[in-house]
């Protein structure tokens, strides 16, 4: 991994963790206010790509674990890794690669502005929602002993603000790769 | 950035990094091997006889465990409403004393010896190329950088913002907000090369 690239996963990292500090941003059209950091997420897989966007996350998960308080509501320390729902905190390493992939797959600079909005919005849902609720669901199934329907159905309540934010990460993606391209070049 | 370690010489306190993280590894495999109540409920009481005698005032002790705890509280009770009690009661006490025990190690290690443990594990990693273990320290510390340097630039933009009359949206937001700290990683990457830090890339 080159310099620069190690510098812009530690950047992001601290993206995703400024994200748990800043105040909620409210959107224009409905009050749901935008704060969690697996909006981070999403944009890390679909500004970076598969390979920095999963370190970005890695490093984040890290600084989790040796004790600063990074994600949101000032939690953090090895005490985060035994909720039952720890799981969403696991997957998001799943889902910044899924989302970078299927951007790197779906996306590239001689679409038009539209094609490249849903690709990424594609890839932020299936990255950000498929993949790190199946993680979440998974193990909250299993550790928190529930069981799996019903850990999918208490799941499902916060499923419309994680749209939101694929929409969100969709268009800053978008906006990004416009104003300044980072996602690597498709081979 | 506060880090969540407590200064202290309790008998946690002087156990080694490694030690604490075996015992909590081993804890966790423990946990989730019995079903006893008994036994888990022995497991909360130890545990958080080693939490809260770790010099931290109770109160500030219990308000850093008090969200995940609700998590815990919330899936028990979803579990009771729908599951035999005995499976909610196990898996209240599961979790609760290993959040107890690793709020333990975490509130009596220090950053500095944390990161020597994750870079020891890291070591036999670099064999396979896919990471080096002293750049993990080198991200961390750039992270803790630049947290506030990106919550200072988020301001500006606020104002910038209400400057123009503008309403402040989440892509007119994130959008600078973005380019404008991963602009700087040319800049710090040069500075980082400059002084031989990462001695292997050349």
């Amino acid at each position: 991994m080159s310099t620069r690239d190690l510098v812009l996963c530690a950047l992001f990292a601290a993206i995703i963790v400024a994200l748990g500090i800043l105040p909620p941003i409210t959107l224009g059209f409905i009050p749901v206010p935008i704060t969690a950091q697996s909006l981070g997420v999403m944009m890390a897989g679909v500004v970076l790509g598969a390979r920095r966007g999963t370190v970005a996350v890695l490093i984040v998960l890290v600084l989790v674990a040796i004790g600063l308080p990074v994600l949101s509501g000032g939690r953090g320390g090895l005490a985060a890794f035994a909720a039952p729902t720890s799981g969403f905190l696991m997957g998001w390493v799943l889902a910044a690669f899924t989302t970078g992939y299927l951007s790197e797959r779906l996306v590239n600079a001689d679409q038009n502005a539209t094609m490249q909005a849903i690709g990424f919005f594609l890839a932020a849902m299936i990255g950000g929602i498929v993949v790190l609720y199946a993680c979440g669901i998974s193990y909250l199934a299993l550790v928190g002993g529930l069981g799996f329907s019903k850990a999918f159905f208490g799941s499902m309540a916060f499923i419309p603000g994680d749209v939101i934010k694929a929409f969100v990460a969709a268009l800053v993606g978008r906006a990004v790769m416009a104003g300044y391209p980072l996602l690597p070049a498709r081979r | 950035m506060q880090s969540l370690f407590i200064e202290g010489s309790s008998l946690m306190h002087r156990l080694s990094a490694r030690a604490k993280l075996l015992i909590l590894a081993a804890l966790g495999v423990l946990l989730f091997v019995t079903t006893n109540i008994a036994v888990l409920a022995t497991a909360v009481l130890l545990t958080a006889a080693v939490y809260f005698t770790l010099g931290l005032p109770f109160k500030a002790a219990f308000a850093r465990l008090k969200p995940i705890l609700l998590t815990i509280v919330v899936v028990a009770l979803f579990s009771l409403a729908f599951n035999p009690w005995h499976q909610a009661v196990v898996a209240l006490l599961r979790l609760t004393a290993l959040m107890l025990f690793a709020a333990g190690v975490t509130a009596t290690t220090t950053i500095t010896a944390f990161i020597d443990e994750v870079t020891a594990l890291a070591r036999p990693l670099e064999r396979t190329g896919l990471v080096r273990a002293d750049d993990i320290g080198l991200a961390v510390g750039l992270v803790v950088r630049f947290v506030p340097e990106i919550l200072s630039r988020y301001q500006a933009i606020r104002e910038a913002h209400a400057a123009r009359g503008l309403k402040v949206r989440p892509t007119t937001i994130l959008v600078p907000l973005l380019i404008l700290t991963l602009r700087d990683a040319d800049n710090i990457a040069a500075a980082i090369d400059a002084r031989g830090i990462r001695r292997h890339v050349i």
